[in-house]
């Protein structure tokens, strides 16, 4: 059945193909899963595109009853190929923009360009067989395109994909690089938030050290790595004081505090100095450091604990049935600031982060005024409505009574 | 004081009316509580009036301005939110009383002879109050509203031959617009009010000409048996004490379980969870949803309309239908028809509530 269908969609591909397929089928019987070559090629992209196996090795398919025609003896026949060649052999499609473009406008054509300055390209120019290429992350002949699941190199597989060399320390030995990365990544919030969450916004590898330009950044564009994403925290550090001493001392940049792999989710008690305060790792006696770490954990600290107050007044008034809408405008204003102040700290600079912090406390008192108001107009509502029920139930009795002394009176009673 | 009523009386004959009202007697028996519903459903009509008025005061139909004005009503206007949470507490009650009016007419046959015409029109008054809600119900321009008047108005365009032509003129077009709110506005504040007065006053006058129905067997009794008491003042006292109470228990809902504002619509928007109608037409959407998408050769929508139609005719015609109430009998069949419909209508509203 398996056979009846792949033969279904061969006659789809041109007859020149079939040649090759029709004995590399046979072939895929006996191997392994990994080593089988025409059922991942049927199921990949190319095949879906129509370039078939001529288009990259190719030899001449109209021999199908010799071997030796068919392959060896053709003069542009390329079987397997060492690794140097791969680029050559991908590249004869791949960086001709005018052949790309029939295929796929918005795939870039600079892979190879760029392959050549990687960390990757490197290593294998200069005798390095260990090295990655093209088809070490994207698979042989069953290349998937990048935004589909099953592709290796789809976001939610480039961590598993780069660990299958850089966590294998046998295999990395050579290049001594370190092979506790996934690890470290699997337990960072850019790893919870990719692998855990499925949020494929969330970095891989490749998002901080480039795709086919792969590289270790160096120390001093650390921050631009990060500052990709965490534009305002860059740009705010970058003007500190601290980024100043940090070049000047030679020391790290972002990954001092936060690490790089394993980028912990950030915490208001990273500033908290009595607890896990950061800033005591390098300035464990204390000082300047000190009173500042303390000053922006007790503005957050404010900052957070007014919001929960003005929230839970908001929300009580607005479960008494008071129209508050305006009042989330507030909240919304005094979340925003709380979420900006926490990057203002990056700046380390407290007159900066102060004057920042103004619109939030300011929000947070119109949010909690505003509450007060709405729920002092419900107890006057209440009130009024005591009132109100007292002055009815007055005159119900009098009525009542009223009515009563008519009917004693009036009506006559029957027997 | 007395130079005034002088003055009427020899216009509009005043006298005349003073002892008409002084004769006029109001049976007393087991029974008597009822005739307090049809009151009650006066003096909410009354009530809405009154906030109506006032609402309309603030109120802008228009679909970039009603939700804000709304809103602007229940928040910044000076008792506004009263007002409003008055005018929805007390029309709800109103089809409520109205339905409690209408139910205790027919088990206690007043519709029959000669009181044929008060039940007509007491009828058309039910529909134009559920007019009325159907139509107000949109003009806060809320989220809900909006998708509960699309599915309303669909409802209504599924009717044979007629339908279509239903859906344009309620919507003011294909679609539920700007143009159905300043459609519906005119339709809540003009026509129906309009027509409701007219019905309301043949309804009352016809009351008050031909007096309190009472039960079969109450009529029954000797001429001594039946108590009665003046209908003014003390019958009118004991209607103006139980709108007092009625006017409490609104002033009650409307401080401790005010209606929500909710969303402002968008016509774009996807329809939110939970849409539903408002609960006196939930019996008839719980049953258009239950109905097969085919019944025989019909369309299940179709089915549902045309057996809500039949059922309404009949409803409508019951004075005609039940004969034996003519002869002072209580008909058991009809007796049976009426729970089997309270207790339908009342079994539907709470299972739509519950899915």
């Amino acid at each position: 059945m398996k056979h009846l269908i792949f033969i279904f969609l061969l006659s789809f591909l041109n007859s020149t193909e079939n040649g090759c397929m029709n004995c590399h089928l046979e072939l895929d019987d006996d191997r392994d899963e990994g080593e089988k070559i025409v059922t991942p090629y049927l199921s990949g992209v190319h095949a879906a595109r129509g370039i078939s196996c001529v288009d990259c090795h190719g030899g001449d398919p109209e021999e199908e009853e010799d071997e030796d025609a068919a392959m060896w003896d053709a003069d542009d026949f390329m079987g397997e190929l060492e690794k140097a060649d791969q680029l050559e052999m991908c590249g004869k499609c791949h960086s001709d923009p005018g052949f790309m473009r029939l295929h796929s406008a918005s795939i870039k054509t600079d892979q190879v360009q760029q392959y050549h300055t990687s960390g990757h390209g490197k290593a294998l120019f200069n005798g390095n067989d260990k090295a990655a290429i093209c088809t070490d992350c994207h698979g042989v002949h069953g290349m998937q395109p990048v935004k589909d699941p099953r592709s290796s190199v789809y976001a939610l597989n480039i961590p598993f994909t780069c660990s299958k060399c850089h966590s294998d320390p046998i295999y990395m030995e050579e290049s001594q690089l370190p092979t506790d990365q996934l690890n470290d990544y699997q337990n960072s919030v850019h790893g919870k938030a990719l692998l855990e969450h499925g949020d494929i916004g969330a970095p891989a590898c490749n998002d901080c050290h480039g795709n086919h330009g792969a590289a270790p950044p160096d120390v001093v564009h650390v921050k631009d790595i990060c500052g990709t994403c965490h534009v305002n925290n860059r740009n705010l550090f970058q003007k500190s004081h601290l980024f100043t001493t940090l070049m000047e001392k030679g020391f790290g940049q972002c990954e001092t505090c936060h690490d790089n792999h394993n980028v912990v989710k950030p915490d208001d008690s990273f500033l908290d100095w009595s607890g896990k305060s950061l800033c005591r790792q390098c300035h464990p006696e204390g000082g300047e450091a000190k009173d500042m770490s303390q000053h922006f954990y007790s503005i957050i600290d404010s900052l957070k604990t007014g919001l929960h107050l003005a929230h839970a007044l908001v929300d009580s008034a607005e479960q008494k049935g008071m129209i508050v809408d305006d009042l989330f405008f507030h909240l919304e204003e005094a979340r925003k600031t709380l979420i900006h102040t926490r990057t203002n700290i990056h700046s380390f600079d407290i007159a900066y982060v102060d004057t920042h912090a103004i619109p939030g406390f300011t929000a947070i008192e119109a949010a909690i005024s505003g509450a007060g108001n709405s729920l002092e107009e419900f107890k006057f509502r209440r009130s009024g409505l005591f009132y109100f029920s007292l002055i009815i139930t007055f005159l119900v009795f009098v009525l009542g009574f009223k009515i009563k002394g008519m009917t004693d009176k009036k009506i006559p009673r029957s027997e | 004081m007395k130079m005034i009523y002088d003055w009427l009386n020899q216009r509009l004959d005043l006298d005349s009316a003073w002892n008409f009202a002084k004769k006029k007697r109001v049976p007393i028996f087991y029974g008597t509580v009822w005739y307090y519903l049809g009151g009650i459903s006066l003096f909410l009509f009354a009530v809405q009036l009154v906030t109506g008025i006032l609402l309309v005061l603030y109120y802008q139909p228009g679909a970039e301005t009603a939700f804000e004005s709304v809103k602007f009503i229940v928040s910044k206007v000076e008792f506004g939110w009263l007002i409003r949470e008055i005018h929805s507490w007390s029309a709800n009650l109103f089809i409520l009383f109205a339905f409690l009016h209408m139910f205790t007419v027919f088990f206690a046959k007043a519709y029959r002879k000669p009181r044929e015409l008060t039940w007509f029109t007491g009828m058309l008054l039910l529909v134009l109050g559920m007019a009325f809600g159907f139509s107000g119900y949109l003009l806060p321009w809320n989220e809900l509203a909006f998708f509960a008047t699309k599915v309303g108005s669909d409802i209504a365009g599924a009717i044979p031959f007629v339908g279509e032509f239903m859906l344009k003129v309620l919507r003011a077009g294909e679609e539920v617009t700007g143009a159905t709110l300043t459609r519906f506005y005119g339709i809540h504040i003009a026509v129906l009010p309009g027509i409701f007065t007219i019905i309301l006053g043949i309804h009352l006058m016809l009351v008050q000409f031909q007096g309190m129905s009472v039960p079969p067997e109450i009529e029954k009794l000797p001429e001594k048996k039946r108590r009665t008491i003046p209908f003014f003042p003390d019958f009118v006292l004991r209607d103006f004490m139980v709108w007092l109470i009625v006017l409490n228990v609104i002033a009650l809902l409307a401080v401790f379980f005010p209606w929500e504002l909710g969303q402002k619509a968008d016509p774009l928007a996807p329809a939110p969870a939970g849409i539903r109608p408002e609960w006196y037409f939930m019996f008839m959407f719980q049953t258009l949803k239950l109905i097969p998408p085919h019944v025989l050769f019909i369309e299940g929508e179709l089915f549902g309309i045309l057996l809500f139609s039949l059922g309404g005719l009949i409803w409508f015609f019951v004075p005609f239908l039940d004969k034996k109430s003519h002869l002072g009998i209580r008909s058991k069949f009809w007796t049976y028809f009426g729970i089997f419909l309270v207790i339908y209508m009342v079994v539907l509203t709470i299972w739509g509530y519950m899915v």
